[in-house]
């Protein structure tokens, strides 16, 4: 376990240098000059020598492999810079922001989790019947539906009594509040539920298949312990799998979210941050996100063993 | 003619009765025919031009002379629909299309010739695997400007990733199967094997993934449209249709409604007839 461990970390290394390099190079080859972004109004007003002593001291009249370098250098010690625009270093901006991200990820992944899985256990119990075409069907769907329009149709139908029912705010975050919490979790959610609900329907009907089903049941278990404890138990592996990835399409999906509920996360910083071109504030976020991914990745690699006793003991 | 793969040949049904005997293929089928045709006869199947405004009918809620309604300059948003379609098919097709070039490309290299070229590609394919789809694809256009090829561009550099890992798997099981130590002794070239005996053999599992892949990709460009960094030029795509459709949210449902519903058709087309051609 240990030793398996050590190599995934190994492997992690090179994968985020090479997440890291890509982000420089293309913030790099932004073709707007930075300095427009850090001066702002006066990047036109102020005499070219001190526009180029200003571009000095910030090291951006550098060669490419000096500036790559210190970046990385900084970055090993934890430092993002700071913002060309806001006052602030780029570091407290993510700390401030990553908390809301993390509730909206958190809800999201409950709404998706009981939904997505429960549907897919549900559909799996009988398969081909009726039960299962509608909630297999529904799940397609689910996934075809752009989250944005998601989003707005919910917001026509439960924030306003035009259309529907004014039962929830329309956008907006307030410390604690569970309503206004919903509706984003909600839009996040369901997209991932229609992606979890047919992996856990086809991990399901596999785990259906094998003999150790059969051992149970003459042992006298009855089928909702087989369920319970070997069914579900083998299909959690691809669930979790599918689930970690979703990471990804969660951070993404949190982008849009945010923008059209009006949360104040990381992805919210980062649409105006492109706007301005705010550099140090795009690569900070979207380091942190990829690097957040995989981290995510790799607690679900060690939970597998935790899970699968049959993972652990390889090798 | 190819050796194929034992037994995967006598099962396979005909082309003719996939569509007759799999609901999902026939109705992702025909969806899929309503929107090419849609895209293709715009010209002619639209009622108006679909930048024309009717400065009377601004915000014209769905009735006979508008079907879908208006926008608000009076634009026919069902023509504008129509138009769109172009968009978004052409994005998910050639988007698409390039992700699995690569992902046919990478597979193929890392299956075949395994060892450090097999480690350096899946390695390279972690790393884009690992960065989150829409984030990249936000910077890509922010940074590289929103052309059409550009976006293309970046939607197959962002999803070619697990294309080439199915493909991969497959030219690893068929790597030493009879056919190919056959045809390597009589010398046929590396190359030989890999474009004439491999490739179509290997290519099935990567084919049916490639519908999904193209509703991955409208979805995707539809996203960053309603982020306002997608395609606008010559007409708006779906996404920047319900982009603008934000501001006049409360008054007219329609706007939002139609053009959204119109991405979820089509991509529900392109996932239905991959299902049914994975799942029998």
């Amino acid at each position: 376990m240990s030793r398996y461990l050590g190599r995934r970390l190994l492997q992690f290394i090179p994968t985020a240098f090479g997440i890291l390099t890509v982000l420089f190079i293309l913030t790099y080859l932004m073709p707007s000059d930075p300095l427009r972004a850090v001066l702002g109004e006066q990047y036109r007003r102020l005499p070219p020598e001190v526009v180029e002593g200003i571009r000095e001291e910030l090291g951006l009249n550098q060669p490419f492999l000096s500036q790559y370098l210190g970046y990385v250098g900084r970055l090993l010690r934890f430092d993002l810079g700071r913002s060309y625009i806001l006052e602030q270093k780029v570091i407290d901006i993510i700390g401030y922001r990553l908390p809301h991200t993390f509730q909206l990820m958190l809800g999201g992944l409950l709404v998706g989790g009981v939904i997505g899985i429960g549907s897919g256990i549900a559909a799996s119990l009988r398969p081909g019947r009726w039960l299962d075409h509608l909630l297999t069907g529904l799940a397609l769907v689910g996934a075809s539906i752009p989250v944005f329009w998601l989003a707005l149709v919910l917001q026509l139908v439960l924030t306003q009594d035009k259309y529907g029912a004014a039962l929830f705010p329309v956008a907006g975050y307030e410390s604690g509040s569970i309503r206004h919490l919903a509706l984003p979790s909600l839009v996040l959610g369901l997209n991932l539920a229609s992606g979890l609900s047919r992996v856990s329907r086809a991990a399901m009907i596999e785990a259906r298949s094998r003999d150790y089903n059969l051992t149970a049941r003459m042992k006298g278990l009855r089928s909702r312990a087989i369920i319970q404890r070997h069914q579900l138990r083998n299909a959690l592996i691809p669930i979790l799998t599918v689930l970690s990835l979703d990471m990804g399409y969660l951070l993404g999906g949190s982008v849009v979210t945010e923008t059209i509920f009006n949360w104040p996360g990381l992805g919210r910083a980062l649409i105006p941050a492109i706007d301005r071109r705010d550099t140090p504030v795009i690569m900070g976020i979207l380091i942190f996100g990829a690097v957040l991914f995989m981290l995510i990745n790799l607690v679900v690699d060690v939970l597998y063993g935790i899970i699968d006793p049959r993972i652990r003991l390889e090798k | 003619m190819t050796p194929r793969v034992a037994g995967l040949a006598d099962s396979r049904p005909s082309r003719k009765r996939i569509f007759l005997t799999r609901p999902r293929v026939l109705v992702g089928g025909i969806l899929i025919a309503i929107w090419l045709c849609g895209a293709l006869l715009a010209d002619i199947l639209a009622p108006y031009p679909p930048l024309e405004p009717h400065y009377s009918h601004r915000l014209a809620p769905p009735d006979a002379q508008f079907l879908l309604g208006t926008d608000e300059l009076g634009r026919d948003l069902f023509s504008r629909i129509l138009y769109g379609s172009r968009i978004s098919l052409t994005v998910g097709v050639v988007a698409e299309g390039i992700a699995a070039s690569i992902g046919l490309c990478v597979g193929m290299l890392a299956g075949w010739f395994g060892g450090w070229i097999d480690d350096l590609l899946m390695r390279v394919a972690e790393v884009f695997f690992a960065i989150p789809a829409l984030m990249f694809l936000i910077v890509w256009v922010t940074i590289l400007e929103s052309t059409p090829l550009l976006i293309f561009v970046g939607l197959g550099l962002i999803s070619w990733a697990g294309l080439s890992r199915v493909m991969r798997a497959q030219v690893l099981a068929l790597k030493s199967m009879e056919f190919v130590i056959a045809a390597r002794s009589i010398g046929v070239s590396q190359w030989g094997i890999m474009y004439r005996h491999i490739l179509p053999n290997a290519i099935g599992p990567v084919l049916v993934l490639i519908p999904l892949g193209i509703g991955g990709a409208i979805l995707s460009e539809s996203i960053l449209s309603f982020l306002g960094l997608g395609i606008t030029i010559p007409y708006p795509s779906w996404g920047s249709l319900v982009d603008t459709s934000r501001n006049y949210f409360t008054t007219a449902w329609w706007y939002a409604v139609f053009p959204g519903a119109a991405i979820s058709l089509a991509v529900l087309g392109f996932s239905l007839l991959s299902e049914g051609l994975i799942n029998p």
